[in-house]
């Protein structure tokens, strides 16, 4: 085995690092492996508690239930995750300012993360896509016909994706943690080259924030692919499973139907899905992010 | 380093399935017919009025017995079942539960979930009771739980709007569908049927079938009694509701209302749906949102020769008692008083449902308590013959594949007969499944 | 005339964002029936007898009694998570180690599996050392970086900080924990407050971790109470006191929140970015 070299600091031996997450290892094994392997085992046992082996791991595959699931989830997550990113960024850099009543529009924005699965939002929502509600009496004044929502098996999962957009103000909260951290010369040192505030976005504040917006991109992504509770609340997977996502699947096998070794089963094959799309976007990015160092 | 992974998930697994295994046998402790003193852990889930009723009906009963405190958990319907359901994986249930009746297989598939209340006779008394209300509790031979109410489901109108349309309240099935022509000319619907958190879709047509044919769609066993055929003439009978414009369609339904219970609906509140089909025990909901005494019971639907079979019941609640308690005797003593003890009944009065033990309804008669759309319904069912509606019925997996079926018939996506075959299948595959 | 554009938009958003809060709390002064019926905020009365009763509760104690529950639980988890995440944080993102990219594969990989799937076992090792109906189980899962998302947050700011800071520190004679205080800390303050903050509002809201692993009332924190008069399977009940209640309940998230969005920002001056 050829010898690694370990570069630390001067002076500092190759098991302080150990060291210092020495608690997130205990806690891993106890908090996290166990429940993942005896959730693994869980997934051969069948509604009985009985051991079938894999059995459970290959209907998850095989199943017609699963792969609509992935696909809604799939769908879901490459909407929503671009959108709040975007919209969460651009909120971020016009809140970083210090100027007057910032403080009440920051907060103003991230209100609807606090309120979170509020039964008001609940019902707010079906007031705005029932057939009647706001955003058809809104397209309806611009000439458009009203749409079908809740109804409509293509357009159920956009209530769902707008719910969650609306609640962009952790990725928000992050942005603007980062944003405070690049000197305002360069944006000061921009201007006296002539450089306008868009120009200045895109050569300055967007290469600043590269770890950040990696940093927000996965975690948007992970949630986004584990999302249950926007759809149950809101649509109840409906209509035809268009907005059963694998989150809602799993959840629904666990508790409702109350087959644990299938809600297993499910979960770690999004799982599966999860590391590959995560492993994905570590990939893809890999370069972007080095040219920072 | 891969050894050692290897090695601890065997180690798991093995303590795993050994504790799946071990829990049914695991003894339990035996009644000595004395009542010593201990504390209880009581459990149930409900609104305000229930907790309120529950806490004070508690009060009394430490009153009468101070040797023996009840502590009492409590919560709102969220999340419930999930609570319960791991207390009882893990042993740790309280000694006295309310439970639903899907639990019953769901918790206790083989009867040795619950304690088993045949052994503690002597302190519970079960002479208030009929013997086809006793018998929703028994599972695999055993008494798992006792029903606190029985209920099952009526038609409820507006009056209001009927009388504004000079309709009358539908006799028969005849009756419903022709009311969808002069209810339709006006864009009201005379009835709502749904397939979100009521799934009242599938029930009407299931009363519908089962008074056609006599056959039960389900035996309390969990055996399906309808035939292929009977499963499309239920699924044809709702789309002829749907193209006689009796209710509306899953599609403009769900457009109008998302995913929301009829009760939460503009179009129920303002009267343009004037029908409602529910529990009697939970019509509360229903009234509260229309102007006093509006909402109406309405006559259980009968076919043109005068069937009237086909109605069904349900327990809406049961008390069941944990297998690990310790204390079996106290926890019955406890159990016979929320049930039979006619102050205790005063105080509870019909927080859930109308009591089925003789006792406290009687005790409520005489105070005067039993009043208003929930005693209507119990009364209309009570003359009927009416069969009792299979646990297997209410299990949510089940209640997945009728919605899924009627879905589609709505969508047009497949034919009834197409729909049916799919959905017989499904569920005979799923009983199979489920029942060893 | 840039300014007023900026203000205009800013306003309109915060409407949008403000407007179902605004529907909350004019709900708690509504009947059912006009609950349903209208997406107009404003009530027909204000009858303020509805807040003291939400205040009261049907429980023997008072709200406050389930505030101090859920600050009791908040705090200590806030506490504990600050501590662990920071350091494992710190060893991931300077320090070299055997092991180092496994170890970060593990702390990425589990957050990948839905939590729910943790629930069942968690709730059996806790009943087996005896530990179910307290905060044990809700707080010190934190003392152990469990929370793979702040990690992952803090090791993606702390990358941001040049290394020669440490290295200059190191130079000043500062040993490895000095450096982290004197040096990296200080840089990342917003971030820890952040931190803070999400742990409170998500600790907030959490509701069924609590009520598996708590049955006894008294217990119980606020997330449980607001929801313990929600029926939705008996007779109906008075909606307006629940959304009374849960108005009660957002206040110290959002005063919190209210407070901590200063440390948010900080170097930029207005106009810097206007446009």
């Amino acid at each position: 085995m050829k010898k690694r070299t370990f570069h630390n600091p001067v002076g500092v031996g190759k098991f302080t690092g150990l060291w210092l997450i020495s608690p997130f290892i205990l806690g891993f094994s106890v908090f996290t492996l166990y429940p993942f392997l005896s959730s693994f085992l869980l997934g051969m046992t069948d509604i009985h508690g009985d051991f079938t082996g894999p059995s459970n791991y290959i209907d998850v595959l095989t199943s017609r239930s699963f792969r609509s699931a992935a696909m809604v989830t799939m769908r879901y997550t490459l909407i929503l995750v671009p959108l709040k990113l975007i919209v969460s960024l651009l909120t971020a850099v016009l809140l970083n300012q210090r100027a007057k009543g910032m403080g009440l529009f920051r907060t103003a924005f991230y209100i609807p993360s606090i309120l979170g699965s509020n039964l008001a939002i609940v019902i707010m929502w079906q007031f705005l896509f029932t057939t009647d509600g706001l955003v058809n009496q809104c397209l309806r004044l611009i000439g458009i016909s009203p749409v079908s929502w809740y109804g409509d098996s293509g357009n159920a999962l956009f209530i769902i994706i707008l719910l969650r957009l609306w609640e962009f103000g952790s990725a928000m909260v992050i942005f603007l943690n980062a944003l405070r951290d690049i000197p305002a010369e360069y944006y000061e040192a921009a201007k006296v080259d002539g450089c306008g505030s868009v120009r200045a976005f895109f050569s300055i504040t967007l290469p600043m924030l590269r770890d950040v917006i990696f940093l927000n991109l996965v975690l948007q992504t992970i949630s986004a692919m584990q999302e249950f509770s926007a759809p149950y609340m809101i649509t109840g997977g409906g209509p035809m499973g268009s907005t059963e996502t694998v989150g809602m699947l799993i959840y629904d096998e666990m508790f409702r139907y109350g087959d644990t070794g299938y809600a297993n089963a499910v979960s770690w094959s999004l799982f599966v899905l999860i590391t590959a799309a995560v492993l994905l976007l570590f990939k893809i990015t890999g370069k972007l992010r080095e040219e920072n160092r | 380093m891969k050894n050692n992974i290897t090695a601890l998930a065997a180690m798991l697994g093995l303590a795993l399935l050994t504790s799946c295994g071990g829990s049914a046998e695991s003894k339990d402790t035996s009644p000595d017919g004395r009542l010593d003193p201990c504390s209880l852990r009581f459990s149930w889930w409900g609104g305000d009025d229930r907790h309120e009723a529950t806490l004070k009906a508690i009060d009394l009963w430490e009153k009468k017995h101070p040797d023996i405190k009840i502590i009492p958990e409590y919560g709102g319907w969220d999340g419930w079942t999930e609570k319960v359901s791991a207390q009882i994986k893990g042993g740790t249930a309280p000694d006295v539960m309310q439970i639903n009746y899907d639990w019953l297989i769901s918790l206790s598939m083989d009867g040795n979930g619950f304690y088993d209340l045949g052994r503690l006779d002597s302190i519970l008394d079960t002479s208030g009771f009929d013997d086809d209300v006793l018998c929703f509790g028994r599972v695999g031979g055993k008494l798992n739980a006792v029903t606190v109410s029985v209920s099952g489901r009526g038609l409820f109108y507006n009056s209001d709007v009927y009388k504004r349309l000079g309709a009358e309240y539908p006799e028969t099935w005849d009756d419903l569908i022709a009311l969808g022509e002069v209810f339709g000319k006006k864009g009201a619907y005379p009835l709502d049927l749904d397939i979100q958190s009521g799934g009242t879709a599938w029930y009407l047509a299931v009363v519908y079938v089962q008074q056609r044919t006599g056959r039960e769609f389900l035996s309390m066993d969990g055996v399906l009694g309808f035939t292929r055929d009977d499963m499309k003439m239920a699924l044809d009978f709702y789309k002829e509701l749907e193209d006689n414009h009796v209710i509306r369609t899953i599609r403009s339904r769900t457009d109008e209302d998302g995913n929301a219970a009829l009760y939460q609906s503009p179009e129920f509140i303002d009267g343009s749906i004037a029908g409602v089909l529910e529990w009697g025990s939970s019509v509360g909901k229903y009234e509260m949102v229309l102007p006093d005494g509006v909402l109406e019971a309405g006559p259980m639907l009968k076919g043109d020769s005068g069937e009237d079979g086909g109605w069904m019941i349900k327990p809406s609640l049961l008390y069941a008692i944990s297998s690990k308690t310790k204390y079996p005797d106290e926890a019955a003593a406890f159990m016979d008083f929320l049930l039979n003890d006619t102050e205790c009944a005063v105080i509870l009065g019909t927080t859930r449902g109308i009591p089925s033990s003789s006792y406290a309804e009687e005790s409520l008669e005489e105070n005067g308590l039993l009043t208003g759309l929930a005693q209507e319904n119990d009364q209309m069912l009570e003359v009927l013959d009416t069969s009792t509606i299979s646990p297997y019925m209410e299990l949510p997996r089940m209640k997945e594949f009728y919605n899924n079926a009627i879905e589609k018939v709505s969508y047009s996506t497949t034919d009834t007969a197409e729909a049916a075959e799919e959905l017989y299948n499904s569920i005979n595959e799923y009983l199979e499944k489920i029942r060893r | 005339m840039k300014k007023f554009f900026m203000y205009l938009t800013l306003a309109a958003g915060a409407l949008i964002m403000l407007y179902p809060l605004l529907w909350l709390i004019g709900g708690s002064f509504k009947s059912n029936e006009e609950i349903y019926s209208s997406v107009w905020f404003m009530p027909g009365r204000f009858d303020f007898s509805v807040y003291v009763n939400a205040w009261k509760t049907v429980t023997p104690f008072s709200m406050g009694h389930y505030f101090l529950n859920a600050f009791s639980i908040i705090l200590p988890k806030i506490f504990f998570t600050l501590i662990s995440s920071v350091l494992t944080a710190y060893g991931f993102a300077r320090f070299d180690f055997p092991g180092r990219k496994f170890f970060f594969a593990l702390l990425m990989g589990a957050m990948f599996m839905p939590a729910i799937v943790t629930v069942m076992p968690l709730y059996l090792m806790w009943g087996s050392i005896g530990a179910l109906d307290s905060y044990v189980p809700l707080t010190v899962p934190s003392l152990f970086a469990v929370e793979g998302t702040f990690v992952f947050m803090l090791i993606q700011f702390f990358r941001g900080i040049p290394r020669e800071f440490d290295e200059a520190a190191r130079i000043d004679g500062c040993n490895t924990l000095q450096a982290l205080f004197y040096v990296i800390i200080p840089c990342t303050r917003p971030v820890l407050v952040s931190i803070s903050v999400f742990t409170f509002l998500w600790t907030m809201n959490d509701f069924l971790t609590p009520l598996i692993m708590i049955s006894s009332v008294e217990k119980y924190p606020l997330s449980l109470l607001l929801r313990l008069s929600a029926d939705s399977t008996g007779d109906g009940y008075e909606l307006c006191k629940l959304l009374a209640m849960s108005v009660l309940g957002l206040l110290p998230s959002i005063t919190v929140f209210a407070i901590a969005q200063k440390k948010f920002v900080g170097g930029i001056t207005a106009g810097g970015l206007s446009g």
